[in-house]
């Protein structure tokens, strides 16, 4: 088989897979003279559908012997198959890299013959890199679970992040859909990265992993509630959502041609971000009464809505963490805020001056004592002024050609 | 009456020095050899050294750092209006350093734009730069960006290829940037040849354009999206955009 054929089938298979960041590399040695690490990561194309690619990100191989019923590889599908070798990849890699079109590789694989066996491809893949080729740039593996701890090890200690994806939000829909995993079992290899690293007194090694939206009847306030958990215990860095796509006939599945839940995903990773950098506790986002996120305005305004006895708030006075939580204000309007503050006090034209989004936030905040959204007396009517300001969002329709890319791909 | 200089930080400078030698400020600031009316009432400005060396320790010491690079940064834009604003945001600076934190104020604010559109130009040059590899084994790319981003491209490259030898060549104003594996120059460009590539360039090329096409996912299709991240005028010399022939 010609390359670019394999090429075009093992990324057509990977592409599901939405962890596609390189950021957050904290790697300290170096492996070679080819490349470095970049520590805010960088999008080098923008495909059709408006991702980011970053990584040469590729199944090392297709075949699988696992039969989870929501992925195209699943051994009882009849597809075409292929594998790479190790050297094709490490060629590939390295002559992409230079040409300035990734930051690094992503590796994922289906299970061929037996976990111990993929996960040594994996590692051989790794070595040639790192060793031979003096490859120092980014590498995100997927670490096979199932596969010995001394593979794991090995194979961790030459990435700058590896993965183990949950793919569904609990465990009764993974009996149901991948008799094979448990949650248990995708998180182990993990663990024994994290407690490697810990052990060797470093700081430990970026972990992700990915949930399926939509395939199973899980709630948002469940799917945060599992991230949640996941980022205390410091296992993860990220938690990364899918929007399901079709593309089995199955019992237990949404039917072909049903349209991937976009919005919902997109909600999810604001609720994320909210959580991560804003301080906000899942169940302050959602509770067991509201347990789906509102597809109409975006998590923290309905946070708002839902808290209105919050606001007004003082732009004059509030502190970061008060601040934050206005919606329409970001990280970087209220570190202006902060700043200008230093020097003066601020009158509603300078908010405009600094260019502040105040569409949304001028109904949440006083500009010395006077609220910046003047025809407003009262909190009655807001939801409907603040619909009107939401853009109708595009709507998605799955093509038939959805149904011949797979899903997910990997473990 | 509008002075003219050379379109070089050195000249601007030296053009900023002058206001403060002569107590005067210019009506307008033009770049040599620029379209300028037969009529106008010219001073041309002369690069001095010593003015520039001059000039450059008092700001080092009296300004704030950020807003020192700041300068250095906004210059870049290349927008005819900026020296402008630049010769009042350095004076008003040198008055009075703190002055210059009121982000309130019009031309501090316009400064800050500037600044960060340089900087978002440069984010993006760095990660849309398409290099080609040559016969001997050198990277080539070529580019044309809105803003004069060539001179701070060096830095991420330099980290990224220190072993090899690499050219990034600004077509649109014929300066190119130089990597020999040790050190770094620029250097205008009056006219090239077509380099001749290694054998398997164009193999790679499709490569990568297979897998571009192959990631995206088709329920998604998004061109606006796309657009928005990687904007028409950046795509001229991006592998994945280019047309074969
Ligand atoms: S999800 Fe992974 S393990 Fe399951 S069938 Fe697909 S490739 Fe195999």
């Amino acid at each position: 088989m010609q390359i670019e054929e394999k090429l075009s089938i093992l990324s057509g298979s990977a592409k599901y897979d939405v962890s596609c960041s390189s950021s957050d590399s904290q790697r300290s040695e170096s492996f070679g003279s080819l490349g470095s690490t970049y520590k805010s990561g960088i999008c080098h194309a923008f495909s059709a559908d408006g991702r980011c690619i970053s990584l040469l990100k590729i199944l090392f191989t297709n075949q699988c012997i696992y039969d989870c019923a929501y992925c195209i590889n699943r051994s009882s599908n009849d597809i075409k198959r292929a594998a790479f070798t190790p050297k094709e990849i490490a060629e590939l890699t390295v002559n992409f890299y230079k040409r300035n079109y990734i930051e690094g590789l992503f590796l994922s694989s289906g299970i061929i013959s037996s976990e111990a066996h993929t996960m040594h491809l994996l590692l051989k893949t790794l070595k040639l890199l790192r060793h031979e080729y003096g490859f120092n740039g980014y590498i995100h593996v997927k670490l096979i679970p199932g596969a010995p701890e001394e593979l794991i090890v090995a194979v961790s200690k030459l990435a700058d992040r590896v993965s183990s994806n949950i793919e569904l939000p609990s465990e009764k829909s993974l009996v149901l859909l991948a008799p094979e995993k448990s949650r248990t079992k995708v998180f182990e290899p993990l663990e024994i990265a994290k407690n490697h690293s810990m052990e060797q007194g470093k700081t430990p090694i970026g972990m992700s992993t990915q949930m399926i939206i939509g395939a199973t009847p899980e709630s948002d306030f469940e799917i945060l509630r599992l991230s949640s958990a996941l980022y205390k215990k410091a296992l993860l860095k990220r938690v990364y959502y899918s929007a399901y796509i079709p593309v089995n006939n199955h019992i237990n599945l949404p039917a072909l041609l049903t349209p991937p839940p976009l919005l919902r995903e997109h909600r999810l990773y604001q609720a994320d971000w909210l959580m991560r950098f804003y301080h906000f506790r899942y169940d302050e986002i959602l509770d067991t009464q509201n347990a789906f996120l509102d597809e109409r305005f975006d998590s923290k305004l309905a946070w708002a809505l839902r808290n209105l006895h919050f606001f007004p708030i003082e732009i004059n006075r509030a502190d970061k963490e008060t601040l934050l939580r206005v919606p329409g204000l970001g990280i970087r309007s209220v570190h202006k805020i902060l700043y200008v503050r230093r020097q003066k006090r601020l009158s509603l034209r300078d908010l405009e001056n600094m260019k502040i989004p105040l569409k949304r936030a001028r109904y949440f905040i006083t500009v010395d004592g006077v609220i910046a959204a003047r025809e407003m007396r009262g909190y009655e009517r807001l939801e409907s002024r603040l619909l009107a300001l939401e853009k109708p969002l595009p709507h998605f329709q799955p093509t038939l050609f959805d149904q011949l890319q797979s899903i997910s791909g990997e473990i | 009456m509008v002075w003219v200089y050379d379109g070089s930080m050195e000249g601007f400078l030296t053009l900023v020095a002058r206001s403060y030698l002569t107590k005067t400020v210019p009506e307008k600031i033009s770049k040599y050899p620029s379209k300028i009316s037969l009529f106008d009432d010219l001073m041309q400005i002369q690069t001095e050294d010593e003015l520039v060396t001059k000039l450059l320790g008092t700001m080092q010491q009296r300004l704030d750092p950020l807003f020192y690079r700041r300068i250095f940064h906004a210059f870049l834009c290349d927008d005819c209006e900026v020296e402008y604003k630049l010769l009042f945001y350095i004076r008003l600076g040198l008055k009075d350093p703190s002055l210059l934190y009121d982000i309130s104020h019009p031309i501090i604010h316009a400064i800050g734009s500037c600044e960060k559109m340089v900087l978002s130009t440069l984010h993006r040059m760095n990660a849309f730069l398409r290099f080609e590899i040559l016969q001997d084994g050198t990277l080539y790319a070529k580019m044309e960006p809105p803003r004069n981003v060539l001179p701070l491209m060096g830095k991420h490259f330099c980290k990224r290829f220190s072993n090899e030898r690499f050219i990034i060549h600004d077509l649109k104003r014929g300066l190119a940037l130089v990597y020999d594996g040790r050190s770094m120059q620029i250097y205008p460009v009056v006219e090239y040849d077509i380099p001749r590539h290694m054998e398997d360039e164009r193999h790679y090329q499709q490569l990568w354009r297979c897998f571009f096409h192959q990631i995206a996912i088709e329920s998604r299709i998004n061109p606006s999206l796309q657009k928005s991240h990687a904007p028409l005028k950046y795509r001229l010399w991006m592998t994945e955009f280019m047309q074969l022939v």
